[in-house]
């Protein structure tokens, strides 16, 4: 499965309210209900809030910055930020 | 006979609509701007507002991203994306935006209808920071500006050409302004993020020299630089230079009525009155 999973996942963060209630009380369980579904790294990247490897995976920075925004695996937009420059850092450096 | 009466260029960031929303002082400079434009589109008197936006993962995404679509249907409410926003329910100028995509599609122009569509900030949060709600009807115009790959810049310009044949070729009557909406360059969520937010501006020199090109009036040279590489190192949301360019392309081009940039947020504002 490509890295569509995990972007259509934070586009319906934006969307859906029901959803977004869903992964405050168990991650896990909406994760595993989301369609297409997540491979098994995806989703423990998700839960983790790994932003920075979905990003390296492939995932959209627009719509992976969205998780920040509504404050889901432990993220807020500083925390999503300061990750995603951490997984950056040598490249940042390089600009 | 419908008439393009003017254009305006937006900026769209809505964590400054909200704030302008909310009245807070942090967004003066942002309240100058927009209220600059809305007494230039006061003055242009519109019946419709034909909008130029890129589509924000909102209203396209699982069946299809089209590079062009137009919105048809008869009403549209928003913004779908930032329920914190002022919420607007707006008709659309369904009668126009059907002439408008006949005629360019008939100039092979692959522009494809949304006849069911919601709006989101793009759209909404400009208008609103202008005009407090949206009382003028509305066709949206999207062009695929964030998902790779884009159209060209040229092919934004001349889909501009052709719209501005289809409105002028109407015989509706419409006192009709186009806008664009989006940044120069700016980045969201990405790499390329500044130290202390999640946005960040990636080529400000960039932003700047469109600016200034824009106030000569040399709408040729933003297209000819507007490269797939310029816009991919000018931020992921660069690519909304091209509904500038689909605004542009609809009148011949002339310096502005006003312009002003804001060179740290990688956008500008302007506006050409064109005198009818």
């Amino acid at each position: 499965m490509s890295i569509y999973a995990v972007d259509k996942v934070c586009r319906r963060v934006v969307r859906e309210p029901d959803f977004v209630q869903a992964l405050r009380d168990d991650p896990e369980q909406a994760l595993r209900a989301a369609q297409p579904p997540l491979t098994d790294e995806e989703r423990a990247l998700l839960l983790a809030g790994d932003v920075g490897r979905l990003g390296r995976m492939g995932a959209s920075f627009f719509l992976l910055h969205q998780l920040g925004r509504f404050e889901l695996f432990g993220l807020t937009l500083p925390e999503y930020a300061a990750r995603i420059r951490a997984e950056y850092a040598a490249e940042r450096r390089a600009l | 006979m419908a008439e393009i009466v003017g254009a305006l260029g937006v900026p769209h960031n809505p964590f400054v609509a909200l704030a302008l929303a909310r009245g807070e002082d942090s967004v003066s400079e942002a309240r100058r701007l927009y209220d600059a434009l809305a007494s230039e589109l006061r003055a242009m008197n519109p019946d419709t507002i034909v909008i130029v936006t890129t589509d924000h993962y909102n209203v396209f995404f699982e069946v299809s991203v089209p590079i062009f679509s137009i919105g048809v249907a008869e009403r549209a409410a928003g913004p779908c994306d930032y329920p914190q926003l002022p919420r607007v329910d707006v008709a659309l100028d369904a009668e126009l935006a059907r002439e408008i995509q006949a005629s360019v599609v008939a100039e092979d122009f692959d522009v494809g209808a949304s006849r069911e569509l919601e709006l989101d900030h793009t759209i909404t949060a400009p208008l609103c920071s202008m005009l407090g709600t949206v009382d003028v009807a509305l066709v949206p115009l999207f062009v695929s500006g964030s998902l790779h790959p884009l159209p060209r810049a040229r092919r934004c310009f001349a889909l501009g050409r052709a719209v501005r044949r289809a409105i002028e070729r109407s015989p509706l009557a419409r006192r009709v302004v186009v806008v664009g909406s989006g940044a120069f360059s700016f980045e969201v969520g990405g790499p390329r993020m500044s130290e202390d937010s999640h946005v960040g501006v990636p080529d400000p020199a960039w932003a700047a020299h469109v600016t200034e090109l824009l106030a000569a009036g040399d709408f040729e040279r933003v297209v000819a630089e507007a490269t797939p590489a310029q816009l991919e190192a000018a931020g992921n949301a660069s690519g909304e230079l091209l509904d500038w360019l689909v605004m542009l392309g609809t009148f011949d081009a002339r310096p502005p009525t006003f312009i002003e940039a804001q060179p740290a947020e990688g956008h500008a504002y302007a506006a050409w009155r064109l005198g009818v």
